[in-house]
């Protein structure tokens, strides 16, 4: 677990805008990215390669569930766990 | 080979093995049969000479294999609609096909609809402790009438369905059974909804070779730690999917031959194959074949199919999509109709028994796409394609049809629904690449006056809106706003501007 700083928040917020393809998101820390039909199945594949390369954090995809991983401020928090 | 017996054979050689298996459901080829020749019976009773077509409503549930046997056993055609179907769509496809009958798992889902509904559970109930009728065949489904209609997005904004004979539906698992080395009694994974014709890959060679299916539910999918110990229990012999869905399993490190020991054979269809997800999953699976297949729904699923090799992997080049099965035939037309020289591009024109009997309902679409060469019933698929000493190379669509992770959709449909919406102008929908594949779709919209403060605010209405008519994977991810689009010469919108647009 690290401190969440600001500068990881927007890395990871940066990450989830381009993947999401939504500049809403960066604004919207507790939007429902599932629900919001911004994420899929196949979107989040796209965000665990990501994590991976930009911020050296490996999530196995069956780590990835929708009711832990839901918004922005969520997936945060779930990857400072795991750095 | 009939289907049928085949699969009815299996009732009396093994009744209690199981033939389909989905989380804590089972089902076994004794009561396949059983309950199948008992809903047949009723139905025959209750329809009497009215062959028209019944929806099946659901997802995975083992009662669907049931009512798909009992519905072709009665004389009626089935369509296959999965549960992540939106209401209205369904409303659509029941309309369009004219059923008066639709079994579904989840009745309350479907408040529109006008035609009967059946509760399957209800159903099961019923069919507990009953007595299984002595029941023949001769009401069943004949050789060239509809086995199956599969409805898939159509350019004008409405569904269109897809008519399968049966006679198709045999020349297509004759030739799985014949030349895939599927012999009795393996274990096929069934992930595909019923809504899609991949699903019938795995279904009926499994059914006719005495096969289990054990079903991935799109819960699972969405929580993939269950999908993967689903998995790990399975079994599988036999991978059938789409190849982006191989390649979101890939991303789990113990998606390999360690999680699934008894897997010798992956099956894919329905988009392109990719180098890189095939030499991952040969790294992953050493000892499984890996089959490319090639075909529109409309010449049953598949029609031509060729074993990635180490060789190929290693070259780099793109697959080919593999040789035409032996009972069809391939041509590559030019724009006036007539061949092309070996190796050139042209139209992939499939022609033999696999070709089905066009759109239900739709004589003018079926015209423009079905005809005959050489006495053979053929398909114009607008797929560009070349052969290679046979071999089949696959480069693209003629029109705007694409593959999005495998689903088919026509992108006007979705400009069709889009433009129909509360607070749109105009709209056109672009498909976004990344690397050689399409990703997502990004719609770019003329809004008319809204009430919205913000237009992420107005891209939820339109997503919610959309959503009452098309399937999750039709609707865009990305919404754009512009005063006007750009239009040609002709006073169509220029799809080339916008696109170069999103693209920076």
């Amino acid at each position: 677990m690290i401190e969440i700083t600001q500068e990881f928040t927007d890395k990871v917020f940066s990450i989830l805008a381009d993947v999401c393809d939504s500049e809403e998101i960066k604004a919207n820390p507790n939007m429902k990215l599932f629900d919001e039909g911004l994420l899929d199945s196949f979107g989040t594949i796209s965000l665990v390669v990501e994590f991976e390369q930009q911020l050296n954090i490996s999530v196995p995809i069956s780590d990835f569930n929708r009711d832990d991983w839901a918004t922005p401020m969520m997936i945060v928090q779930q990857l400072a766990k795991r750095k | 080979m009939d289907i049928l017996d085949h699969i009815n054979e299996w009732a009396l050689k093994a009744p209690n093995r199981l033939c389909y298996i989905h989380r804590d459901h089972q089902l076994t080829y004794g009561e396949l049969k059983g309950e199948s020749d008992t809903i047949a019976q009723w139905m025959i009773e209750k329809f009497g000479t009215d062959r028209s077509p019944i929806i099946v409503h659901g997802h995975m549930d083992p009662m669907m294999p049931v009512l798909f046997l009992a519905c072709v056993k009665s004389g009626h055609a089935y369509i296959p609609v999965d549960e992540s179907v939106p209401s209205e769509r369904v409303s659509m496809i029941a309309q369009s096909s004219q059923s008066k009958l639709v079994f579904s798992s989840t009745p309350d889902s479907l408040p529109l609809l006008k035609a009967e509904i059946i509760d399957v559970h209800e159903l099961e109930v019923k069919l507990q402790n009953s007595v299984y009728p002595h029941f023949d065949n001769r009401y069943a489904v004949q050789d060239e009438e509809t086995f199956y209609i599969i409805y898939t997005s159509g350019s004008t904004g409405k569904p269109k369905g897809v008519q399968i004979p049966r006679r198709a539906l045999t020349s297509f698992t004759t030739w799985m059974l014949d030349d895939f080395q599927l012999e009795e009694g393996l274990t096929f994974m069934n992930q595909a909804p019923y809504s899609f014709d991949l699903s019938v890959m795995d279904l009926y060679p499994a059914l006719i070779s005495g096969g289990t299916l054990w079903a991935i539910d799109q819960e699972m999918i969405a929580r993939p730690k269950e999908l993967f110990a689903s998995l790990a229990q399975s079994g599988i012999n036999v991978w059938t999917s789409t190849p982006s869905f191989a390649e979101m399993c890939l991303m789990e490190p113990s998606f390999s031959s360690r999680l699934l020991p008894n897997l010798r054979t992956l099956l894919f269809c329905g988009e392109t194959l990719p180098v890189s997800v095939a030499k991952r999953l040969k790294e992953r699976f050493p000892n499984a074949d890996i089959i490319n297949t090639y075909g529109p729904t409309e010449t049953t699923v598949a029609v031509t199919s060729i074993k990635i090799t180490q060789d190929m992997i290693d070259s780099g080049n793109p697959f080919p999509v593999g040789r035409c099965k032996p009972d069809c035939t391939i041509a590559i037309l030019d724009q006036d109709g007539l061949p092309v020289p070996e190796g050139d591009k042209g139209e992939i024109v499939i022609c033999g028994p696999s070709v089905g009997q066009g759109y239900l309902g739709e004589l003018e679409k079926t015209k423009a796409s079905f005809n005959t060469v050489h006495r053979m019933p053929a398909y114009h698929t607008r797929d560009v394609g070349s052969l290679i000493d046979g071999v089949l190379y696959y480069f693209g669509r003629m029109d705007h049809q694409i593959k999005l992770h495998g689903f088919r959709m026509e992108l006007e449909e979705i400009e069709h629904v889009l433009t129909a919406c509360h607070y749109v102008k105009q709209a056109i929908v672009i498909p976004i690449k990344s690397g050689d594949r399409y990703d997502h779709l990004v719609a770019v919209v003329v809004p008319d006056e809204h009430p919205f403060e913000s237009t992420f605010k107005l891209s939820s209405a339109l997503r919610q809106e959309l959503a009452r008519v098309l399937p999750s994977y039709m609707i865009p991810r990305k919404f754009t706003y512009r005063s006007s689009l750009p239009m040609t010469a002709n006073g169509k919108v220029d799809r080339s501007v916008p696109l170069k647009e999103v693209i920076q």
